[in-house]
């Protein structure tokens, strides 16, 4: 290892970078205070009484602390059963996605056949029409397969996800083309370049996509309430509308409920978040 | 022209025939199905009768539809620039971060887009509520007395907007920091040692490097803010709601609140192309001035 | 041979006549949540046990407004619909137009001894369309002013009972109003004054106060003196903002909680918030106070009225066997004979029966107000009205502007009756 030397200069220019970065990073972090505000706001309110919340004077930690909103939902609901259905909906909805769209966007992406042109118009197109348009379409065809009211007509119509094969045809093209040339001279197949080369190095975007179709999944709410009709297939975001209501000053409850219902996904993300970032950047390291 | 290779061929189908067959029952088919409704006077669900092309008369003159086309065009304009850039902003930010310094930040930020719709609109009543929420304390002070946000028609669009870029930002954050790992430090390195300032190195490396990740953005954005529903519908109800309404609640309405599954069809259709057109466009735009 | 084929004939009669005496499934779906929804619970948990092994309700809670009756008109069209629900009478119009609703017959009342006679005028025509019965009412939920005893009586508002004085008319409104406010309160009164629901039941009743009507026989909207009639309730409302005595743009749970507050003498808003106060009063954390129908601010007693009823839903390809049905009349009369239970929500029972025994006289606030269900008020009958309708949406869209002084009265109400006659074909 040689050691760098620096002319006076330059050292001068690499001190003007920290304090110019310093500033980026305090201002980066009032963002953070700024963005992570009202979920705190709206996190302290759903432990504080009903009646505190609406007192004159501000309560920015609650006087007095209370789990009745959480309880009175915990308790009162099939939660539970909610959390299993929306689990293994999300689940199913974001392992298939995951997998139907890395090999569309993989085969748009690097290899050349007939209709691919139009295939990948279609693609865009689908994600260009709105959806209440299709829904009721759905909702006959799901009544004709006898599907609705199960897992499998709720997690089928969910199966368009666009955007992802969008995202991974983007990333895939952004695969310099000497790794592929280079594993072609080797004698690589399609199969071991999408399995050895392309898929592991943008485990990052894959990490990402995922998290991203099981969090739209989870939140889906008018297809899950077209499609099932009693509570024990309800997930959480369509069972918690039963404790939610417009009476009185519910203040808490609603926002409990609505912690309650997004608390899993915050969870999964925050303990796999580490894996998130980390993911993120082997794809830098694979380089070079 | 060379002939397709047999083996890409083969490949192709297996990697996309489970799509393919999604695509084609819960996409390709319903389209064609709601093309065919436009004609129609059917009601949500059922069938209807023939009326050629009435409904697009009735939609040429329903003000409804011009003033929603409106609200859409301007819920964009305030949406996809500013989060696509500010996405961009956040994610050089939080990059320079270390450790677990950058975990708390990238969670504060992606936090927000965990959430549905509905509890953002929860959170958001509440943080502005004119009588008790925690943001009229500041609004007072500035302005007097407090002010009721939602229900100031000039406040209502930029409020849902901003909201909308707070929900979802963290999407294109992921998006821009995947993309941003992507560039060796090395570059930066190198420049830096040959005297680049910060916003030299911004504008020469990152700027060029990320702009295929920025078309993307902007592009998914701008679809995806022109099907704007939820947040108007939700942050309007009970309100001026035909001053605020957006193409997508057109649809709602004619469709579900009305039960003019044909009319609904022929809104829909409309906007479909009216996004194909504009965000064509805008990715033609932006691709020809990346090549420059 | 012959043995086995009698054989035969008796198991199959057999079973036959066990699976006419099997238990009978009825599934139920509603969208009664909040107060509403604990004590339906409670009664349909009542029904099951008392006819186990005979019909047991099987209860879905949905989300209430327009979700609701999508699904219905959905789930009803492809058949998978439930075998009874409740509805809002002032959907009645558009539900039937839809074809999701199935005609409730003379037989069907005939056979559980349901008759029209036992339910309130008013209320029993709403529940039909073109003179077909298409619900059975359940309850009927109105507005009524709630207001704090403690600041009435220390303004000298209130009688010997308890009850307030001096505030029918407009003027005598006004007045008490004023003299509360002089008294120390903040507001004369509360109520959700952002929005549609409120605004629309509030100056509904005022209409219906002056003999006006929204509607008239052919569907055109606010004809004639009707027009005159709904200014002067639009310029009512909107007094009461600009001189002060209610605040504007307040929404719904804000409006509980300046009542609530001790901010807002009175509070305008419908029954089903009593379970509310009762629940705050008890826990020691309201004052003393009380509900009164509303005041008659001109020449004729009216408030806006709804009415959840049971209605049978239309399900394609898959409608009710005769059993079935009988089962379904069978719950639905149980309900109305124990609707006085669920008068405790706040709502007053349709089932004249229910309302006219001791328990419900002696039950408060509701024996107070009770006497509003003479001359409830209903939505209007069309296909524009009810719950989360086009009506709502013209309210939220002039109404509620005009009240809150950003339009004229007038043209508030012009806009509103041209846009429902446009939307009328």
């Amino acid at each position: 290892m040689t050691a760098t030397i620096y002319t006076g200069a330059q050292v001068r220019r690499l001190r003007r970078f920290n304090t110019g970065g310093a500033i980026i990073s305090v201002i980066t972090l009032l963002g953070v205070i700024f963005w992570a505000f009202p979920i705190y706001w709206a996190l302290a309110t759903s432990f504080k009484p009903e009646q505190d919340i609406v007192r004159p004077g501000l309560d920015l930690i609650p006087n007095s602390f209370t789990i009745e909103a959480y309880a009175h939902v915990l308790l009162n609901t099939n939660i539970g059963i909610w959390y299993l259905n929306s689990l293994v909906t999300s689940g199913a909805v974001t392992v298939l996605v995951i997998l139907m769209s890395a090999a569309a966007g993989y085969a748009i992406s690097q290899l050349d056949f007939p209709g691919r042109r139009v295939l990948w118009w279609l693609i865009l197109a689908s994600f260009m029409v709105p959806i209440p348009a299709l829904i009721v379409n759905h909702f006959v065809l799901m009544a004709e397969f006898r599907m609705l009211n199960k897992w499998s007509g709720v997690i089928l119509p969910q199966l368009l996800a666009p955007v992802t094969v969008m995202i991974y045809k983007q990333f895939f093209d952004s695969v310099p083309r000497d790794f592929r040339e280079a594993a072609v001279m080797d004698g690589a197949t399609e199969w071991q370049l999408l399995f050895r080369l392309y898929l592991p190095m943008n485990w990052g975007i894959t990490t990402a996509l995922a998290i991203i179709t099981f969090i739209g999944a989870w939140n889906a709410f008018l297809w899950p309430f077209l499609a099932v009709t009693s509570e024990r297939m309800m997930n959480v975001s369509v069972g918690i509308t039963q404790v939610t209501d417009a009476f009185g000053v519910k203040y808490a409850r609603d926002l409990s409920s609505a912690i309650l219902a997004g608390l899993p996904v915050a969870l999964v993300y925050l303990i796999f978040q580490r894996r998130v970032t980390q993911a993120i950047m082997l794809t830098a390291g694979i380089k070079g | 022209m060379m002939r397709y290779r047999r083996s890409d061929i083969t490949t192709a189908l297996i990697l996309l025939i489970p799509f393919l067959l999604v695509y084609g029952v819960l996409f390709v088919y319903p389209t064609f199905q709601m093309v065919g409704l436009t004609f129609t006077n059917a009601p949500l669900i059922g069938e209807g009768e023939w009326i050629g092309f009435r409904n697009y008369e009735r939609l040429w003159g329903d003000r409804l539809f011009s003033r929603a086309v409106w609200n859409t065009g301007y819920f964009v304009l305030l949406t996809v620039i500013p989060s696509t850039l500010l996405g961009l902003l956040i994610a050089l930010g939080v990059n320079r971060l270390n450790g677990w310094w950058q975990s708390v930040a990238l969670a504060a930020f992606f936090l927000p887009y965990i959430l549905p719709v509905s509890v953002v609109f929860r959170i958001w009543a509440w943080m502005l509520d004119s009588q008790f929420g925690i943001m009229q304390y500041p609004i007072a002070a500035i302005w007097g007395e407090n002010v009721p946000i939602f229900r100031t028609l000039p406040l209502f669009m930029p409020a849902v907007a901003f909201i909308t870029v707070w929900w979802l930002i963290g999407f294109n954050v992921l998006l821009f920091i995947a993309g941003l790992r992507n560039i060796s430090s090395e570059i930066y390195e190198a420049a830096a040692l040959d005297g680049a300032t910060r916003w030299q190195q911004f504008a020469r490396i990152t700027w060029p490097l990320i702009w295929p990740i920025t078309v993307l953005v902007a592009t998914i954005q701008l679809i995806l803010q022109l099907k704007i529903f939820d947040q108007i519908y939700l942050f309007g109800q009970g309100g001026r709601t035909d001053s605020t309404l957006g193409m997508v609640e057109l649809i709602y309405r004619s469709a579900f609140q009305r039960n003019q599954g044909g009319y609904g069809a022929t809104v829909a259709l409309v906007l479909f192309v009216i996004i194909v057109v504009v965000s064509v466009l805008q990715y033609q735009l932006l691709r020809a001035k990346g090549q420059r | 041979m012959i043995f086995k084929t009698m054989k035969a004939a008796l198991v199959t009669s057999a079973l036959m006549v066990s699976a006419a005496q099997a238990q009978q499934v009825v599934e139920w779906w509603d969208f009664l949540g909040g107060g509403d929804g604990v004590r339906m619970k409670t009664l349909i948990e009542e029904f099951n046990t008392e006819h186990a092994g005979e019909i047991q309700i099987n209860a879905t809670t949905l989300e209430w407004g327009t979700p609701f009756y999508t699904k219905v008109q959905t789930s009803a069209a492809v058949g998978e619909g439930p075998d009874i629900m409740t509805y809002h009478l002032s959907r009645l119009p558009l539900g039937v137009s839809t074809g999701a609703l199935s005609p409730i017959t003379a037989d069907d009342l005939a056979g559980v001894g349901l008759s029209g006679d036992q339910f309130a005028t008013a209320n029993w025509e709403a529940a039909q369309v073109d003179g077909t019965l298409y619900a059975i009412p359940f309850d009927i939920h109105a507005i009524v002013l709630y207001y704090n005893k403690d600041l009435l009586g220390a303004a000298g508002l209130l009688d010997d009972a308890g009850i307030p004085i001096g505030l029918d008319s407009v003027e005598g409104f006004t007045t008490a109003m004023e003299t509360l406010q002089t008294n120390g309160a903040e507001y004369g009164v509360s109520f959700q004054s952002a929005g549609n629901g409120t605004n629309w039941r509030i100056f509904y009743s005022l209409l219906g106060q002056q003999g006006g009507s929204f509607i008239d026989e052919n569907g055109d909207f606010l004809t004639d003196d009707n027009f005159d009639k709904a200014v002067n309730a639009v310029q009512t409302m909107a007094d009461w903002v600009s001189n002060g005595y209610t605040a504007s743009d307040v929404e719904y749970p804000a409006s509980i909680a300046l009542f609530t507050g001790g901010n807002a003498a009175m509070h305008i808003n419908g029954v089903w918030e009593v379970p509310t106060f009762t629940d705050l009063h008890a826990a020691g954390d309201l004052f003393e106070w009380g509900a009164i129908e509303l005041p008659m601010f001109f020449s004729e007693k009216a408030t806006w009225a709804d009415s959840h009823a049971f209605a049978i839903p239309n399900n394609a390809g898959n409608e009710l066997t005769a059993e079935e049905r009988a089962a379904v009349m069978q719950v639905i009369a149980w309900m109305n004979e124990r609707s006085t239970f669920w008068a405790t929500a706040g709502h007053l029972p349709a089932f004249n029966a229910a309302r006219e025994n001791e328990e419900f006289r002696t039950m408060q606030p509701n024996a107070t107000y009770s006497v509003l269900a003479e001359t409830a008020f209903f939505d209007p009958s069309s296909v524009l009205a009810g719950v989360a309708s086009p009506v709502y949406d013209a309210i939220g869209n002039y109404v509620y502007p005009a009240i809150g002084g950003e339009m004229t009265a007038e043209e508030a109400v012009t806009e509103m009756r041209d846009d429902l006659d446009n939307q009328n074909y």
